[in-house]
């Protein structure tokens, strides 16, 4: 075990990002290369020092990690790719931190690159999701035969089972949408940036009740990338490097859900009280969520927030719809979010945007949205996979 | 007589669930029920997904549970659904434990609640395919 304890032996020392748009007409190749040149740049690594390619959304909304090699002249060692959902982000990282350290690569490019752009009616759902209709139900829940389509629909159903249990509704989750957009505002390269307020949110119009218009992430293109090596290596490159202390794998089985804890009773949950206690990735990284200076997670839906919240320990069951009043989530607060704008506001790379921003946060590179004194950053999930990292 | 051609989405029959729609073409309800630890589950499963046993039975259920959560859609995703939007989709939670996705008929979007009981009711879709879904359990009035 000691001499594979991963605490602090991988960090980031590159990140970069393409443009991000809605309609950019690029292709995912085209918007993936900018991500990875960027983040070369910036961890001042060449080509021929990367060896190692993560990517974790693939073709054809997105690039596969083969054909990058191919088109850009990358010279790899080792590449792998998930199938394509955002909820891979962490996994990524953890592979690339594990390869790295086994001596299987020196430097692994991690990615998504998206590009909606070219598609008729770009949405997510509906008769063209394949996965939707798989053997024994789609990956959020989707079961065509009743019209139950879109990972949004299974977000609704997790916000309509929190509501009616927990006695709270949408002027309260309005709060998450507001705070990330408020970010988003200070954030020159996000893809909304006009802020609005709780009863803009109500008059948005209902895409699958109860969530609205404005619950609901961007459908984007972009890429994002960062770079992953050595703590050693990291040392010798560019920029102070940004330490991975804490890992934390990504979760299944009959009690989870994609975008609900255990306990909460959805799918084919079993229904009890569910209890955060102090998480393993907590206990590698020797801190508790009260170090945590701020919080990243998958914001696709913004009730994915309150799920995070409560699942990694930050509040407790039924608490996050007050919990995230009152600016405590915003940049000052107790607990700034998502300080990019997040997938709701600066656009959706599938987390990796999120990474980027974690990085830059740590740094000190944030400018008027940056953190201060921010030294302890989280990527946790409502699904339960996580990162802990420190300057 | 020139049957309309169904235009939703129809279920993928697998060596797996093919006795659960058949069961459902009958008019009943079946799900798997665990020989050895009694547990009865969703999605079919080649063994029980708690104990592992190979040994179970189709057993037929009641039919009857509450709502555990619903959705209203208001986006039009599939043709076949577009004269009916906005449509509910609900998780029924039945009586036995599993809980199954369905649409709620005879009761309007706005009257749906948690918790509501409610049974099932069997909806012939093609002459092969028959779909459960479910309304309010009536309470009668004098
Ligand atoms: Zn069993």
């Amino acid at each position: 075990m000691a001499n594979f304890d991963l605490k602090d032996r991988a960090a980031i020392v590159g990140v970069g990002n393409s443009l991000f748009g809605r309609r950019l007409m690029r292709s995912p190749i085209d918007l993936a290369c900018d991500a990875i040149v960027n983040a070369l740049d910036d961890a001042g690594l060449t080509k021929r020092q990367l060896d190692g390619l993560i990517v974790s959304f693939g073709s054809p909304i997105g690039a596969d990690a083969d054909t990058l090699a191919q088109v850009l002249g990358l010279e790899l060692r080792t590449y792998n790719q998930t199938w394509a959902h955002g909820r891979f982000t962490a996994s990524c990282i953890q592979w690339a931190a594990m390869l790295v350290n086994a001596g299987l690569a020196n430097a692994v490019a991690c990615l998504a690159a998206v590009s909606f752009s070219g598609l008729r009616r770009p949405m997510m759902g509906g008769s063209g999701d394949r996965e939707g209709a798989r053997e024994a139900g789609g990956g959020h829940g989707e079961d065509p035969v009743y019209g139950m389509t879109s990972p949004g629909a299974g977000a609704a159903l997790v916000a309509r089972r929190y509501f009616e249990r927990y006695g709270c509704g949408n002027r309260e989750l309005a709060a998450v949408p507001i705070a990330f957009r408020k970010h988003a505002s200070k954030n020159p390269a996000a893809i909304m940036r006009d802020v609005f307020d709780v009863d803009d949110y109500q008059r948005s119009r209902f895409v699958c009740e109860p969530l609205h218009l404005l619950d609901y992430c961007l459908i984007n293109d972009g890429a994002s990338c960062v770079i992953v090596t050595t703590s050693e290596r990291a040392r010798d490159c560019r920029k102070a490097p940004v330490y991975i202390s804490g890992m934390q794998g990504l979760p299944a089985g009959r009690d989870e859900f994609i975008w609900a804890y255990p306990g909460l009773g959805v799918a084919q949950q079993r229904s009890f009280d569910y209890q955060a206690g102090l998480q393993p990735v907590y206990q590698m990284a020797g801190i508790t969520p009260h170090d945590v200076d701020g919080l990243f997670t998958y914001d696709a839906f913004s009730i994915l927030v309150w799920i995070a919240l409560e699942r990694w320990g930050f509040c407790k069951p039924g608490e996050a719809a007050s919990f995230t009043q009152e600016g405590r989530i915003e940049l000052g607060g107790e607990l700034p979010m998502n300080t990019n704008g997040g997938l709701l506001s600066e656009g959706h790379i599938m987390g990796w945007n999120h990474q980027v921003e974690i990085v830059r946060q740590l740094r000190g590179e944030c400018g008027e949205r940056q953190i201060q004194q921010a030294e302890i950053i989280q990527w946790a999930n409502a699904y339960g996979d996580s990162l802990i990292y420190h300057r | 007589m020139a049957e309309t051609q169904y235009q939703k989405p129809l279920p993928a029959i697998s060596s797996l669930n093919k006795p659960f729609w058949d069961a459902l073409k009958n008019r009943e309800l079946r799900l798997q029920k665990c020989d050895k630890c009694g547990l009865i589950w969703y999605p079919p499963a080649p063994l029980c997904p708690d104990c592992w046993a190979r040994k179970f039975t189709w057993v037929q259920l009641s039919g009857r549970g509450r709502v555990n959560s619903w959705v209203v859609f208001h986006q039009s995703y599939f043709k076949g659904f577009d004269d009916e939007l906005p449509y509910n989709v609900a998780e029924v939670e039945l009586d036995e434990g599993p809980r199954l996705l369905t649409n709620l008929v005879d009761i309007p979007n706005d009257q749906i609640r948690a918790g509501l009981r409610v049974e099932i009711t069997f909806e012939d879709v093609t002459s092969d395919i028959t779909l459960a879904k479910f309304r309010p359990i009536e309470i009668r009035r004098s």
